[in-house]
């Protein structure tokens, strides 16, 4: 009987805690800015996190697989297709990068179940909120260019980084040519 | 018992001395010299006498940054007899040229700090402010900046000691997830550091909204790179852009009723304006080239950002529905991140500009004159200004060297004593400084 009881406390207290969260939820407590007299909030600060909602997995297109080929890196670096490079502060199309776009749209239309989203991308000398809006000018033009070509737009999605996620973090010349780029991440 | 009535009487005592709603300036011009004596533990515990060190030592540092008054020199104090806290002898504070004489006594009592702050007219021999705060003693500090705000109130501004700074880091970014920044928030002085998001992913461009209780940013978690709010002491964040075309560069409206940011979602980025929580979003630029970094005036009347449409980034001013667009910018060819001054004192853009080759730096233009004044020059490259709530500081990032870390760095108006808050490891960049 003792056993039974005991088992009893034992089932109950593991309910008990399965219905608790994990962890508390994490909340700023308010400093209460506008206390004054006697403003306990004030001087409580609260060392947590601020969990600001829920943690959203990146969608699964940096690790795809398929049937006529695959893409095992999942940084999305190394792709079947390679990257297109800008010169300083241009979203202008090289002849080079044209040629690329090229060969990119014929591997599109022997991969017909393939979907691309275009990165575009930034090196370090220039502005945060320009380099955001010239990223996306970079993604454009390399998409455009593949439109043009015959791929059908809504196989294409357009993504600007800008300086926020260089390739080569290094500060110098050879870096900055490797940053300024339409870089391809392939999913189906 | 005759403690906590004796502080019921105090608190009331001191609540009816307060200065009306319609703010009366007690400290007028600049010339006021403070003595901020050692603060005076009421017993002789360690956790008290700590305290206090930290209160006198936060109290004149947050006191100093404001740049509002003089201090008599600290080495003055030790000739002086020892303070009757009570009823300070103003003979003494007058004989080392104090107007203004700050005291600070605090006591711990069971993990609860009660802290009293007296300020003294040294000339007028009578209190202008006597407050008593109590609460949690975990981070003394707090009290020391509420302190400072209240005593800052007696002038015609608005202090900063309680305001805090967002920016992002990339100090949780590991070897799988290189591109993770995560957004922090620091107090003004870059201590007390937290984190607010949790999501592993790219969150940047944060901006506090008026009331301190929001943060809009952008953050690439679900793929494309879209703004959220994060309603940071609720613990829930909202995508109100959803994930239509890609958005960037939020800003709320002083009123906090509206936001501006970036979108691609038309085609090319254009500048786009909606309710708080995303409704009404339209459409308020069209130029072929890039529109992005919105700031709103103080008055929410008209918006500052940036264009390429002559060729190269500039700033450009309109009124918040788009029309009678007109270049503020005409020196150097790239000018971006304009943070228009939130005080209506100061008719200004801080902006960050490449005024020499090679790197950045922040600039300020005057809106009457098109004065170009630099605020930071020879610190390698600073970018992405933003202001303290009162018009009086600036905040912004630096590279000191090139390949070397971001760092953030406050410095007043005019660009003096500019100093690195201590905000952590990692790049910190693009900080906004909040209510």
């Amino acid at each position: 009987m003792k056993r039974h009881i005991a088992l009893f406390f034992l089932a109950a207290a593991v309910l008990l805690v399965g219905c608790h969260p994990k962890r508390p939820p994490a909340v700023l407590t308010d400093p209460g800015r506008t206390a004054r007299e006697h403003p306990p909030a004030t001087a409580t600060p609260e060392d947590q996190p601020i969990n600001t909602g829920p943690d959203i997995q990146p969608l699964g297109r940096d690790n795809p697989t398929g049937e006529d080929f695959s893409v095992n890196d999942p940084s999305g670096e190394n792709g079947p297709l390679e990257d297109v490079h800008f010169d300083y502060d241009q979203a202008v199309l090289s002849d080079q990068a044209r040629a690329i776009l090229e060969k990119h749209a014929l591997w599109l239309q022997n991969h017909r179940q393939a979907k691309v989203t275009v990165e575009g991308h930034c090196d370090e000398r220039g502005t945060v909120d320009y380099n955001l809006a010239l990223g996306d000018k970079r993604a454009r033009a390399a998409s455009e260019y593949l439109v043009s070509l015959g791929v059908a737009g809504d196989r294409l999605r357009t993504v600007s980084y800008g300086k926020e996620k260089p390739l080569d973090p290094a500060s110098n010349d050879q870096a900055w040519s490797r940053n300024r780029r339409a870089h391809f991440v392939v999913s189906r | 018992m005759a403690a906590v009535a004796f502080a019921a009487w105090w608190v009331r005592a001191t609540a009816a001395q307060q200065p009306p709603e319609d703010k009366k300036v007690i400290i007028t011009g600049g010339g006021q010299r403070f003595a901020v004596p050692d603060c005076l533990p009421r017993a002789g515990d360690e956790a008290s006498r700590e305290a206090c060190r930290t209160l006198t030592q936060v109290l004149r540092s947050d006191l100093r940054f404001e740049g509002l008054f003089q201090f008599v020199p600290e080495s003055l104090f030790a000739a002086l007899p020892p303070l009757n806290p009570e009823s300070p002898n103003f003979e003494d504070w007058r004989s080392v040229g104090a107007n203004i004489l700050v005291i600070l006594r605090a006591q711990v009592t069971g993990g609860e700090l009660s802290v009293e702050t007296r300020v003294f007219s040294v000339d007028g021999r009578q209190v202008m402010l006597s407050k008593r705060y109590s609460g949690r003693a975990d981070n003394p500090r707090v009290f020391a900046h509420q302190a400072s705000d209240d005593i800052v109130a007696l002038t015609q501004y608005r202090g900063v000691a309680r305001t805090k700074i967002a920016f992002t880091s990339d100090r949780d970014a590991t070897k799988e997830r290189r591109a993770t920044k995560e957004l922090y928030i620091v107090d003004y002085d870059g201590y007390n550091p937290r984190r607010i998001t949790v999501n592993n992913s790219l969150n940047i461009l944060p901006a506090w909204s008026p009331d301190g209780r929001a943060l809009a940013y952008v953050s690439y978690r679900q793929g494309a790179p879209s703004v959220y709010v994060a309603h940071i002491y609720e613990g829930r964040s909202d995508n109100i852009t959803k994930n239509e075309g890609q958005s960037f560069a939020p800003s709320f409206s002083p009123d906090g009723k509206r936001i501006a940011y970036s979108s691609t979602r038309s085609g090319g980025s254009e500048i786009w304006v909606a309710s708080a929580d995303g409704s009404g979003a339209h459409r308020v630029t069209s130029s072929a080239g890039i529109n992005t970094a919105p700031t709103w005036s103080p008055t929410g009347q008209e918006i500052a950002f940036t264009s390429d449409r002559a060729g190269t980034p500039q700033i450009y001013l309109m009124d918040s529905e788009g029309l009678n667009v007109r270049r503020l910018t005409t020196v150097g060819n790239w000018n971006d991140a304009p943070a228009w001054n939130p005080s209506k004192e100061y008719s200004e853009i801080a902006y960050t500009a490449r005024l020499e080759v090679g790197g950045f730096d922040i600039a300020v233009i005057d809106l009457a004159s098109r004065q170009v004044r630099q605020v930071t020059a020879g610190r390698g490259s600073c970018e992405y200004p933003s202001w303290a709530p009162n018009g009086r500081h600036l905040v912004f990032a630096c590279q000191r060297s090139k390949g070397g870390q971001w760092q953030i760095s406050v410095a007043d108006r005019e660009g003096r004593n500019i100093d690195t808050l201590a905000t952590g490891p990692g790049n910190n960049v693009q900080p906004d400084w909040g209510p």
